[in-house]
């Protein structure tokens, strides 16, 4: 039997998510017709709205019926579906390999890029990954080809967070680069300057993209439930501190709970999705709900 | 205690072990714990520091508190080991006087107290300087301090004074750092703080290359119920013995005590009760002694108590001497009054011989018990030979002399002759009722001087007591205590023309008094105390104890009281009469005698062997380290941190759009 070479797949739980459609917030402007919603007037069946004919418009989308009613030229528009292009910005920063006791979060990123990436392409839309780090930005453009997903399942595989964190400015590269409204999803630990970050989250609603914030921190992390003095080492920098920790515990949740919520308010204020992830957090509920919340009301 | 001291310092062995210790772990949150120890300097880490330092003397504290001897109160904190300790041991009798609720002596406990103190100390010399001998001796190891013979019970006085001299020479002879530790009772009798001899010895203490370190160790505290007994005279009269006792008892005398008294005279015994209502209660016994027997002995005895060394007094006697008493007056009714009262008419052979002044020869004041003196003062050999006579232990009555003269005898001068205003009396308003020929009889029944009316007097003149005052406050009687005897003036006659002190209310007693004082000298010669010359065997005497009240043991027989023959002599020995009173220096009043010294004082008021003298300071130490336990708990009570953000359970939801 041979070993499936994308552990960090899991095919049971991506098939009971089959029947949830990963959605987008916003219109998304597509190069193919697709299941979502365009800002472009298109010719699917679904009626949007009359406007007054103005010279130049295409006859044939006159609707006479309503001339014979009201003796006034109307032009009946329709909703244009389109496709979705859904980029996947993952945190490649040594910061991403801490584990606590469990799952490292890069791990944890990897399942959640490769199963939304995933669903997205078995829709038939697009799913493309950015890998940042301080030196490195390794660009895979979104693509709806099934053999694009192995490139990204490899990529992810292969992935060894190391250095420093490069996500600001692989964000405001991104939003510069893709000319298209898209679904940019970012995952990483944010362990970067807020103030930097909120810019480059701006940047890409300028550019009307979809943002949607995976923060995830290992539950070490949250709890800092040291009790011996301990040596930590940076794991980016590779600097040192030797610390007490029930002396600076009370400081470190506070210093904490600041960076959170200026992260998450952020956020908000960028109209982006933002969940704190930690990384023992089950995959099916946490995705399962995440795809659920993007539905449009009514379906 | 060092060792045990050096464990306080585990708490920051552990705290720099920990943090040599430390566990390394690879951290991505780095930027949240830079500034969390930026911000946890100063309050977090004085608070830190406090919760070292609380735990560091808790430890400090319980050991301490573990380790007694050394940081308690005879001690102090952080005392240096010396070379040599001289103990100054306190043996005197009053030193056998048990706390309450002890089975031990004073003088135990504190052999006790310095044997574990000095044991702790070890390598240190000691020196012991006992209170009997009061010579220096050398302990070869603090165990055996209990066990020497000169560290045992004895029926002495101490004289402390004396005591730190000597130890102050034998310092000066051994140069080196020196503690001088003194265990006593501070019994007032025995420190004698007003005595000019503790300037002499502070002096020498202080002028020494190293002065020495002085710790007291008073043995005080509150005594185990005693009475104590003594004889305070003896006189053969006739076919009787005469024994004035005293039974004092110490503590307040809430209910009449009953108290058995056993009287061994010759090897027969024989008891009866007394009861003792006061504090004291002095009475007469008389024992029959029949006039075949030359001398005998034997003694007093009560109960044992709260202190065995005061239950008995030992008496001996000799033959029945006859009591004479002289008049030296001019013929007359002041005459015939005196030798009356002095010998009355059938009163236990007492007798009186009028002397002529110029009469009075050696012999007559070698034979006679009192002088009854109503002529003028006398002058020259005269008055010399009546000042031995009093010096040798009589007593000498002086009356004023009808006649005018100058002459001054003691020191004191007669006033001129005062007459009473017409149909006035010169009264005698009040005198000291518990001491002098005038006081209170044993059994309290009052002397009634009152009834003395005056109509011509003479006031005595000069430094003496007044013991008694007419009602113009001028002295009626007033008493130098010379030698052994003590000379009264006495400031009217026997005489209707003077007063009607030839009543025999007033004179009787008064003269009686004054030749039974007198005759004791007689007798007395078989009385002595503890210490005194006369108690000790000349260097070609044997000695032999003759009484069995407690084992005659030899090696100590110079400070324990008994019947002893001495060569020829038979002699009582009893304890000092001081060692029965109950007066202590004040603590306060200790440090001034030792004033310029290093000096500290324990008070050991315990009264079991196995608490030693710094008791009451490893409590103090047991609750300063339950306090520091306390402040250490009240430190490390965790503060309520800032709530997490969704700490582990699954992942918050999505912020709303």
């Amino acid at each position: 039997m041979s070993q499936d070479p994308y552990d960090f797949l899991d095919h049971d739980l991506l098939s009971r998510l089959g029947s949830l459609p990963v959605e987008s917030r916003m219109p998304m402007v597509g190069n193919v017709a697709g299941k979502h919603r365009s800002p472009h007037r298109g010719s699917s069946v679904e009626f949007a709205e009359y406007r007054k004919y103005v010279p130049g418009d295409d006859t044939r989308r006159l609707d006479w019926k309503a001339f014979a009613r009201s003796d006034r030229f109307y032009i009946k528009e329709f909703e244009a579906d389109t496709n979705l292009r859904a980029y996947f910005v993952v945190d490649a920063s040594g910061s991403m390999n801490f584990s606590g006791h469990g799952e490292s979060k890069v791990e944890f990123a990897r399942r959640i890029a490769a199963s939304l990436s995933y669903l997205l392409v078995n829709q038939g839309d697009a799913a493309g990954l950015s890998l940042c780090t301080e030196k490195l930005h390794l660009e895979i453009p979104p693509s709806r080809r099934a053999a694009h997903l192995q490139r990204i399942f490899d990529t992810l595989k292969d992935l060894e967070p190391e250095g420093e964190t490069g996500l600001v400015d692989a964000l405001h590269t991104i939003a510069e680069k893709i000319a298209q409204r898209a679904f940019v999803v970012i995952l990483s630990d944010l362990f970067t300057d807020p103030g930097g970050f909120s810019d480059a989250l701006q940047h890409l609603r300028y550019r009307k993209h979809d943002i949607s914030v995976f923060h995830l921190m290992d539950p070490q992390e949250l709890s800092f439930d040291f009790e011996r003095p301990h040596r930590f080492v940076d794991l980016e920098d590779n600097t040192s501190l030797v610390v007490e920790p029930t002396l600076v515990a009370e400081e470190y949740h506070t210093a904490l709970n600041d960076f959170m919520k200026a992260v998450r308010d952020k956020c908000h204020d960028a109209n982006a999705d933002y969940q704190l992830v930690p990384t023992d957090t089950p995959l099916e509920p946490l995705l399962r709900e995440f795809l659920t919340a993007r539905l449009p009301k009514g379906k | 205690m060092l060792w045990g001291l050096l464990a306080a310092s585990i708490p920051v062995i552990i705290h720099l072990l920990n943090r040599r210790r430390h566990k390394t772990v690879k951290w991505a949150a780095m930027q949240f714990l830079l500034k969390a120890t930026r911000e946890s300097r100063g309050k977090k880490r004085l608070r830190h520091i406090l919760i070292l330092i609380c735990r560091t003397l808790g430890i400090a504290a319980l050991v301490a508190a573990a380790s007694l001897p050394l940081v308690g109160g005879f001690f102090g904190m952080g005392a240096g080991k010396p070379d040599l300790v001289v103990l100054v041991l306190d043996r005197s009798a009053s030193m056998e006087a048990k706390p309450e609720n002890s089975g031990l002596s004073r003088r135990a406990l504190a052999i006790q107290r310095i044997r574990d103190a000095v044991a702790d100390l070890s390598g240190t010399r000691l020196v012991l300087i006992d209170s009997a001998s009061g010579a220096p001796q050398e302990v070869p190891t603090p165990e055996v301090l209990g066990e020497l013979s000169s560290t045992a019970a004895t029926d002495s006085a101490a004289d402390l004074p004396d005591l730190l001299t000597t130890a102050a020479n034998f310092l000066a002879e051994t140069p080196g750092r020196a503690e001088l530790w003194v265990a006593s009772d501070l019994q007032l009798s025995n420190w004698l703080p007003e005595d000019d001899r503790w300037t002499r010895a502070r002096a020498s203490l202080e002028s020494l290359p190293q002065p020495p370190r002085v710790r007291v160790l008073a043995v005080s505290g509150e005594s185990a119920g005693n009475q104590s007994l003594r004889i305070l005279s003896s006189r053969r009269n006739g076919d009787r013995l005469e024994l004035e006792l005293e039974i004092a008892r110490n503590g307040p005398a809430l209910s009449p005590l009953g108290v058995p008294v056993t009287t061994t005279l010759n090897g027969a015994r024989s008891t009866d009760s007394v009861t003792v209502t006061g504090q004291q209660l002095r009475f007469l016994k008389t024992l029959p002694t029949p006039e075949t027997d030359e001398s005998g002995f034997g003694w007093i005895s009560i109960p044992g108590d709260g202190n065995p060394r005061d239950n008995v007094a030992y008496f001996a006697y000799g033959p029945a001497l006859p009591v004479t008493s002289g008049v030296v007056a001019q013929p007359g009714e002041a005459a015939d009054y005196l030798s009356l009262a002095a010998a009355p008419d059938g009163f236990g052979g007492q007798t009186s011989e009028r002397i002529g002044p110029d009469a009075l020869s050696g012999k007559i004041v070698d034979e006679t018990a009192a002088l009854f003196w109503a002529a003028p003062l006398p002058a020259g050999p005269i008055a010399e030979r009546l000042e031995q006579f009093v010096r040798d232990g009589g007593q000498l009555l002086v009356f004023p002399p009808d006649t005018d003269a100058d002459t001054e005898f003691l020191g004191i001068t007669w006033s001129e002759i005062q007459n009473a205003p017409s149909e006035q009396f010169f009264i005698l308003d009040s005198w000291d009722r518990a001491d002098g020929l005038l006081r209170d009889g044993i059994d309290g029944t009052p002397v009634p001087a009152d009834r003395l009316r005056a109509v011509k007097r003479r006031i005595p003149q000069g430094d003496a007591s007044i013991l008694a005052r007419w009602d113009d406050t001028e002295p009626f009687m007033v008493r130098q205590v010379i030698g052994k005897g003590t000379a009264w003036f006495i400031g009217s006659l026997p005489d209707y023309s003077w007063s009607n002190l030839g009543d025999a209310d007033v004179l009787l007693p008064l003269a009686q008094r004054a030749v039974v004082a007198g005759a004791v000298r007689f007798d007395s010669g078989y009385l002595t105390r503890v210490g005194a010359s006369d108690s000790l065997p000349a260097p070609n005497e044997t000695r032999e104890r003759f009484d069995s009240y407690a084992d005659a043991s030899t090696a100590q027989a110079d400070h324990i009281a008994g019947v002893y023959r001495l060569g020829d002599r038979v002699r009582a020995v009893n304890r000092p009469a001081s060692e029965d009173l109950a007066g202590q220096i004040e603590t306060p009043a200790v440090s001034p005698l030792f004033e310029g010294l290093s000096f500290s004082l324990f008070e050991d008021t315990s009264s079991s062997a196995r608490d030693n003298i710094s008791r009451s300071v490893w409590r103090a130490f047991l609750i300063a380290m339950l306090f520091f336990l306390l402040a250490e708990a009240l430190l490390c009570l965790p503060k309520a941190m800032p709530r997490i953000e969704s700490p582990t359970a699954g992942a918050q939801p999505s912020t709303p759009r």
